[in-house]
């Protein structure tokens, strides 16, 4: 069921457009992941939906309520901005009941609410310390349970986790979608890191210069890229030209061949494989590096350079710089794009 | 590295004492009878300090510089507070324009600007000469650089724009988000651009003499006409100057943490 319905949206800063007549539909309960490169217009965006920053044209409409000339106090949109935004000269519990202060609630409504969202995003004990004297993590969990204490209606976060340690963003992107599940919460994420869209989002709309160029689940976007841009942008595809993608692949196509990394099955020449694969094509290491349980390869293959990954199963599986290999494709895995 | 820390405390102590010399000079010729041919005081006295605290014309011109300087802060602190925040929040471009703005008063030198204030009150519709609304209105424009890069400053420091949008978002007006959010995170950059401003203020003399003079006469002032008295005199008059500043510096640190 469509909940957030924007139509037409326009902004211009000055002469340059960052956006024009942007059209798109969230349900209610989604979580949306706006993704792309910086300066794509996403977060221009996400702060035109919270009035923040006015429009130039379209309208936008959220349940059956028009928002697009109401003030952001009247939208009702809780946001975490990726700086926290944390008022310095409150604690955590000030801050989180701010917002419920301005809503002139009786104090023990405050306090019973505050000590709720306190104990949702897990903040309990820090309640009473500044935010200097919190560590990024804690901090963008206020953040959070300020957003979340005044029960918004729809959700915004602008890069949340950018600021934060690959440990405490991985917690972080956990505990953010437990608890927009829990709530049921319609939530617009911005990033620019496909793995945090591609793991949160319930879809992901896919922006490059103010325009959506793709929309979809994270599974339809990784798997089917609509343009070279998507490809390039969302899973570090190979990109091959018809000729290539005939010398390699043997595939007769028109347009260009985008080849996951991990869709590229190698074999090592003069090894005896039970798991025998058809059409290889020969190929040399020129380099590789380890990405944890993946070890990313770099072959060239009739004058083509691949990417290629493979699981990092043990070291004696590590092709060596210079090694003579055989590369084989999948043509069900393969994607044909314009 | 021990011997390299002795000599850096050694030239750190030597300075502050070289320093102090003259400070301490005028504490012992204010507290000394007399001090005169010979190499040491002869006896020792508060007399000085209590002739000068007993003084209603002293007291009168501390109580003048005290009612100027603090009528300006006030007047500049209700006036350039707002001001700095619409300039930062609603037309930042204007920053630049500013800065250059409030480095006028420094461009005209205080007797300059004084004989130009004489012309113009003097007489004519508003004769504000003699009176301490030339002088408020004055140190107004001389705190105002203090105040405005102070403010300014903390202003920058506290990511303006994004502390506004959430408190906006959480249902605050513009008024209430400066109120509760921006002006307490402005707290110390106005705390120390006051006190600059109030000790700079507190000591001034070309424009107090210039525009006022005696007929409403400051501490500065005072203390000019009174140095064809007893230096002993001068000097208990300038140590308490002194400790009046150094109290009211504590005072503000203390507050300020």
């Amino acid at each position: 069921m469509t909940y957030v319905q924007a139509t037409n949206l326009t902004k211009r800063f000055g002469p340059v457009t960052v956006f024009e007549d942007l059209d798109f539909t969230i349900n209610k309960g989604e979580f949306i992941t706006l993704l792309g490169p910086s300066g794509c217009g996403k977060s221009t965006l996400l702060r035109c939906l919270a009035g923040l920053t006015p429009l130039n044209g379209g309208r936008i409409t959220v349940g059956k309520e028009a928002i697009t000339s109401l003030v952001p106090q009247k939208r009702g949109i809780g946001m975490v901005f990726q700086s926290y935004a944390l008022f310095p000269n409150m604690t955590a519990r000030d801050n989180i009941a701010f917002g419920l202060k301005m809503q002139k609630l009786h104090a023990d409504q405050v306090e019973s609410r505050v000590t709720e969202v306190i104990h949702l995003v897990e903040l309990d004990g820090h309640e009473n310390k500044y935010p200097h004297e919190l560590s990024g993590g804690q901090r963008q969990r206020v953040a959070l349970a300020r957003a979340l204490v005044v029960q918004p209606h729809i959700l915004l976060l602008d890069e949340p986790l950018s600021a934060l340690d690959a440990r405490i963003r991985r917690n972080l992107r956990t505990q953010i979608r437990t608890i927009q599940k829990e709530l049921g919460l319609t939530t617009i994420f911005v990033t620019h890191d496909q793995e945090e869209a591609l793991t949160l989002s319930d879809r992901i709309f896919l922006m490059d210069k103010g325009d959506i160029v793709q929309t979809g689940t994270a599974e339809e976007l990784y798997t089917a890229p609509a343009s070279t841009f998507v490809a390039g942008f969302i899973g570090n595809y190979n990109l091959l030209s018809a000729e290539q993608a005939n010398a390699l692949a043997g595939m007769e196509i028109t347009g260009n061949l985008a080849v996951r990394p991990e869709s590229i099955y190698v074999r090592e020449i003069g090894r005896n494989y039970a798991d025998h694969i058809s059409s290889p094509v020969p190929a040399v290491v020129t380099s590789h590096m380890l990405l944890g349980n993946v070890i990313r390869y770099q072959v060239q293959a009739q004058g083509c350079e691949l990417t290629v990954d493979l699981l990092n199963r043990s070291s004696e599986r590590l092709f060596a710089n210079g090694t003579q290999l055989e590369i084989l494709f999948n043509h069900r895995e393969l994607r044909e794009i314009h | 590295m021990q011997k390299n820390n002795r000599f850096h405390q050694a030239v750190i102590y030597g300075l502050m004492a070289f320093l102090s010399i003259p400070l301490v000079a005028t504490l012992v010729y204010s507290l000394a009878q007399k001090w005169g041919a010979t190499i040491l005081p002869q006896g020792m006295t508060f007399k000085w300090y209590l002739e000068l605290w007993g003084d209603p014309r002293f007291l009168a011109a501390f109580g003048h510089s005290l009612v100027v300087c603090l009528s300006s802060l006030t007047l500049c602190t209700l006036l350039t507070v707002p001001a700095i925040f619409v300039v930062h929040y609603y037309f930042p471009k204007l920053d630049g324009l500013m800065n250059i703005l409030i480095l006028l008063p420094f461009a005209v030198p205080p007797v300059v600007s004084s004989v130009g204030l004489l012309q113009l009150y003097a007489g004519g519709p508003i004769p504000l000469t003699g009176t301490p609304w030339i002088l408020i209105a004055t140190y107004f424009t001389v705190a105002l650089p203090f105040m405005y890069r102070g403010i300014s400053n903390s202003m920058q420091g506290i990511n303006l724009r994004d502390l506004m949008d959430a408190a906006h978002l959480l249902g605050a007006s513009s008024a209430q988000a400066f109120l509760q959010v921006v002006l307490p995170n402005l707290r110390k950059g106005m705390m120390s651009s006051l006190f600059i401003s109030f000790t700079f203020l507190l000591g001034e003399f070309v424009y107090a003499n210039i525009l006022v003079g005696t007929r409403y006469e400051t501490l500065q002032v005072y203390l000019n006409n009174m140095r064809g008295t007893s230096g002993h005199f001068t000097s208990a008059l300038v140590m308490s100057y002194f400790i009046v500043t150094l109290v009211l510096t504590w005072c503000a640190t203390k507050f300020n943490k």
